[in-house]
């Protein structure tokens, strides 16, 4: 594996997104609200199953939930 | 389209109204009654008149910062985009493989028809492709699509549309379809285009899997090593999402805009309507108790 973050089990946009949260975080107060604003991400969403939707959950705390457990399963194997 | 259906109804008894004073004002009681009729009817269409006026005036300003947001995101897409032209990358004939379609709508309505626009275009392609999987992006499609063809839906997404898209929407979106455990051959992005500020079209835009960019023609143009391929097909998605987001919510605005016009244009018809049909009528009440008075005052000079 080439890249230490793919070995961590995080995709190639979540490397992006914590990548760029640092780079907004380490500007200057005026320029990091609005900055920050941009990074700003609320969504929802549910799986379907055979015409039914799930339960609606948070999509940031699902994606790291995800990553974390891609990232176990690559440590075991 | 909730307006529509609110206004409706009102449109229906204003018609009503029109017919009953003549049918009412022979027990001349009940004209009282129609005439506060017609101008409660008069406030509740000025109310709406306001409201819409309003949503049109915040859809504008929303507009010009989504337009913007817009034509920024544009170059995005289009970069990556010059990628696969480059290479002249060509969707995969899928055997057997299936392709995920990705409806970008919005949570909101009262702006037209272009949610169902983009409802129409992905039941036409279900039409002939009755297998693929659908990950639905904003409620209003959501509920449309869910009805006729919920069965094939992966995945839904709520909590767009509130302000214009970032970037971390479209890379968190991104994030979970690639996490879906089919193999997709490739991946459509239906969203509407931004024509004019009048009109707008449903189209869609494609995103590859890796197989079709590894196998492309031209791909030898380019040196890749093999492990940056799955990131560059995950960057390239969120493009794609980012613009396709981008540019549906810079229609979104534009029509809802229009629609707000239009419904404040109606209202304005009505109420210069109601206007006259309220004092004609409060005129005809007038009359009724002159009428009542002088026969009345004639009787009594007889007796």
């Amino acid at each position: 594996m080439a890249f230490a973050w793919k070995a961590a089990g995080l995709t190639y946009n979540r490397y992006l997104a914590v990548a760029s949260r640092v780079v907004r975080r380490s500007l200057k107060d005026d320029k990091r609200i609005a900055a920050e604003r941009r990074g700003e991400m609320e969504l929802r969403f549910a799986k379907w199953e055979n015409g039914k939707q799930g339960e609606m959950k948070n999509v940031a705390s699902a994606n790291e939930a995800a990553m974390a457990e891609a990232a176990s399963h690559q440590g075991s194997s | 389209m909730m307006l529509s259906r609110a206004a409706r109804p009102a449109l229906r008894a204003g018609a009503a109204a029109a017919a009953r004073p003549a049918a009412l004002n022979a027990p001349n009681a009940a004209t009282y009654a129609t005439l506060r009729e017609i101008e409660d009817r008069l406030k509740s269409i000025r109310n709406i008149e306001k409201i819409t006026k309003t949503m049109k005036i915040v859809a504008s300003t929303k507009l010009t910062r989504a337009q913007k947001a817009m034509t920024e995101s544009r170059s995005y897409g289009q970069t990556s985009n010059t990628v696969f032209e480059k290479a002249e990358t060509k969707p995969l004939d899928g055997e057997g493989k299936k392709t995920l379609v990705v409806v970008c709508s919005s949570d909101k309505g009262l702006c037209g028809g272009i949610h169902s626009g983009l409802s129409r275009k992905v039941r036409r392609i279900l039409a002939e492709k009755p297998d693929w999987d659908l990950v639905i992006v904003g409620e209003k499609c959501k509920a449309q699509l869910g009805r006729s063809s919920g069965k094939n839906i992966q995945l839904s997404f709520a909590g767009v549309g509130k302000d214009v898209p970032t970037f971390a929407d479209a890379s968190a979106i991104a994030d979970q379809i690639s996490l879906l455990p089919t193999d997709y051959a490739s991946v459509q992005i239906i969203y509407n285009k931004f024509l004019n500020a009048q009109s707008y079209e449903a189209v869609d835009v494609e995103a590859f899997s890796e197989e079709a960019i590894a196998q492309s023609p031209n791909f030898a143009a380019f040196e890749i090593d093999d492990d940056v391929l799955s990131n560059l097909r995950e960057y390239a998605l969120a493009n794609a999402l980012y613009w396709a987001l981008a540019e549906g919510h810079a229609c979104e605005q534009s029509a809802r805009r229009n629609a707000m016009d239009n419904a404040s244009k109606n209202a304005g018809d009505m109420i210069n309507k109601f206007q006259i049909l309220f004092n004609r009528t409060r005129q005809a009440v007038i009359t009724g108790e002159l009428v009542e008075i002088i026969t009345g005052a004639a009787a009594s000079e007889e007796g």
